[in-house]
């Protein structure tokens, strides 16, 4: 009798459980970059819908894409990089997104409504873009900063004084467009070029390192290939540092947020899609993660320190010199690989 | 014997020259970056690295972080689950291969249970990854089961091996004694064997509870959604410049592992 009682309590127990789950309505589960993601704009959504956030951190889109890739991973939104998007859509990780359920996708600024990883954004959304190019020290070089010569033929002012951050995709665009080359190009004779350019401006370089934050400010090197958002928070503190876009063609990235095939949250995805769209929240993911987040209207809600901030959006001549950092596959990444293995050297 | 020592020449390290300059160079290496760290989570500033002055700002920003927090939270939970876990299999597995008979096929035995400390995390990391999400798909199960399962297997050696090796130093005596005076078996092992290994049980499991707290690549494998540990959220901020806030979580965690290993030292001590 007691075995009776205790089967129906615990049935009635797990059965309670299980409606618990099913009711789990109030969840929304985000894989995202550590520390990019605002937590105001968390709790907003959280506030404005009832929903519970959680946020799991990766440190390389490679790791979302393996985690991803083996299945069962529980996540519903993943933000991984331009060129990861097309990755994730090929292998079937993602789901095309019904345009219908998000109003405001009317936001997105022109320039990233088409774009190559996806034509038409009917995969993605934007989160954050920034751009790859020169960090100078104006006190040190007075001359022009827009261009790629400030690593690739230091002048003299900054020779010894010049930082390469040690990101193999990054530096040999900016190297492949200054020596006149295309994005992942695999003809030799520019390859050739670009090999003996960067072998002979290596001597001229003080370091290879990733920490250009502290060192540029501390004033540890004058000049350095970064990123703009380091070079951001370096003028900041140091209003001398100013960011150069090499008119030979500067890099570009995006990270973009794509719906999971296998999501179970799926409304609670496309409510949280079109918050993001949402100038204001748009704005907060900005204010936190220190980079633009090409949703129109959103500079009105920006902090003051970044509304006209020259890193943040690029001025109209240097507009269409941007490219595209992608992935380079076969030869022109085996070129890449054994130019870089020798400036490691 | 007191006298003895004074006129044997025993080989002693300390005699060599340049021993105390090594070992200065060698303590300087091994503990002036982590005194920097410490130092550093005090700093006012916001950069890591520049010195701006005292304060607690960082501590209480890090405590303030919802993230950190339920990343405190998950770190505690799998490490007391696994550390439980793994201590109770590898006190069994150290009786078991200690108090009976050699048997053939020992050393494998042995080997098979010290597996973590020889096969390459990473490797682990990517089976787990592959087996775990066979079981997510098929269960939809998305709990902390998978963190605590994991670690616990790789804890086991490092619970393992004290237990092990205070299960060797233990004469048979007093379990002798007990048996002649007709105790069971069951009351044998309640009554003296457990007693006198509890000191080496308890510092089996503050050393599993410390390698579990330390993880970084197999959680990051296998952490489900909301499952980030300090160590993967530390690593997760690696992308963006790091802020002091990482400093202050690290001090937190080097005290907490301090205070283990101490008490391990203090407890393995005990009765020696």
């Amino acid at each position: 009798m007691r075995n009776l009682f205790l089967t129906a309590a615990t049935l009635a127990a797990v059965t309670a459980l299980a409606a618990g789950a099913a009711q789990a309505e109030g969840v929304l589960n985000l894989y995202n970059w550590g520390n990019y993601t605002s937590p105001d704009m968390i709790k907003k959504f959280e506030d404005k819908y009832g929903v519970k956030v959680t946020i799991t951190d990766f440190d390389s889109n490679d790791t979302a894409l393996a985690k991803v890739e083996a299945g069962g991973s529980g996540f519903d939104l993943v933000v991984p990089s331009a060129g990861f998007v097309g990755i994730f859509a090929e292998k079937g990780l993602i789901q095309k997104l019904d345009l219908s359920k998000l109003p405001n996708h009317k936001n997105i600024e022109p320039q990233w409504m088409s774009v190559a990883w996806d034509p038409g954004r009917e995969w993605s959304v934007p989160w954050q873009w920034g751009s790859t190019g020169v960090s100078v020290n104006t006190k040190d070089y007075g001359g022009d900063i827009n261009t790629s010569a400030i690593f690739m033929d230091p002048p003299a002012e900054l020779v010894g004084k010049v930082n390469v951050v040690p990101e193999m995709g990054d530096v040999m665009l900016l190297a492949t467009l200054y020596e006149g080359g295309k994005v992942c190009d695999d003809n030799p004779e520019v390859m050739k070029k670009v090999r003996d350019g960067l072998v002979a401006a290596k001597p001229k370089w003080m370091s290879m390192d990733y920490s250009t934050v502290e060192k540029m400010i501390n004033h540890d090197y004058s000049a350095t290939v970064d990123w703009n958002g380091s070079a951001l928070r370096q003028r900041l503190a140091n209003p001398d540092i100013k960011w150069g876009y090499p008119k030979e063609g500067y890099g570009l990235w995006m990270d973009n947020v794509v719906l999971l095939k296998d999501a179970k949250n799926v409304d609670n995805a496309y409510k949280f899609l079109d918050f993001i769209m949402e100038p204001e929240n748009a704005a907060m993911i900005s204010a936190f993660a220190r980079y633009a987040n090409g949703i129109t209207g959103s500079e009105a809600f920006m902090p003051a320190d970044m509304k006209d901030a020259p890193e943040l959006v690029p001025p109209a001549e240097f507009k269409d010199k941007g490219q595209f950092a992608t992935i380079c596959t076969g030869k022109a990444l085996d070129f890449q690989k054994a130019i870089w293995a020798e400036l490691q050297k | 014997m007191a006298e003895a020592p004074a006129r044997i020449h025993r080989f002693s390290v300390a005699d060599l020259p340049g021993f105390k300059t090594v070992a200065l160079v060698v303590f300087v290496a091994l503990y002036a970056p982590i005194l920097t760290l410490v130092v550093y989570s005090f700093n006012a500033g916001d950069s890591p690295s520049q010195w701006q002055g005292w304060s607690l700002d960082w501590y209480r920003l890090a405590w303030q972080n919802d993230q950190v927090k339920s990343a405190t939270a998950v770190s505690l939970k799998v490490a007391f689950a696994a550390a439980i876990l793994s201590t109770a299999l590898a006190t069994f597995a150290a009786l078991g291969t200690t108090r009976r008979k050699a048997f053939p096929g020992q050393t494998f035995i042995y080997v098979m249970i010290n597996q973590p400390l020889m096969v390459p995390e990473i490797v682990t990391a990517v089976a787990l990854l592959l087996v775990f999400a066979m079981v997510k798909q098929a269960t939809g199960y998305n709990g902390l089961g998978y963190l605590i399962l994991a670690h616990s297997a790789f804890c086991v050696p490092f619970a393992y091996l004290p237990i092990r090796a205070r299960l060797e130093g233990m004469d048979l005596t007093l379990e002798t004694a007990a048996s002649d005076l007709y105790a069971s078996s069951w009351q044998t092992f309640r009554r003296v064997t457990l007693p006198l290994l509890m000191p080496a049980i308890l510092a089996g499991a503050m050393l599993a509870f410390v390698t579990s707290l330390d993880d970084v690549v197999i959680t990051e494998f296998i952490k489900s959604p909301g499952q980030d540990t300090l160590p993967t959220y530390m690593l997760g901020q690696l992308r963006r410049a790091m802020k002091p806030d990482v400093n202050a979580i690290s001090t937190a965690l080097l005290g907490v592992t301090l205070i283990l290993l101490s008490s391990f030292f203090l407890l393995s001590k005990k009765k020696d």
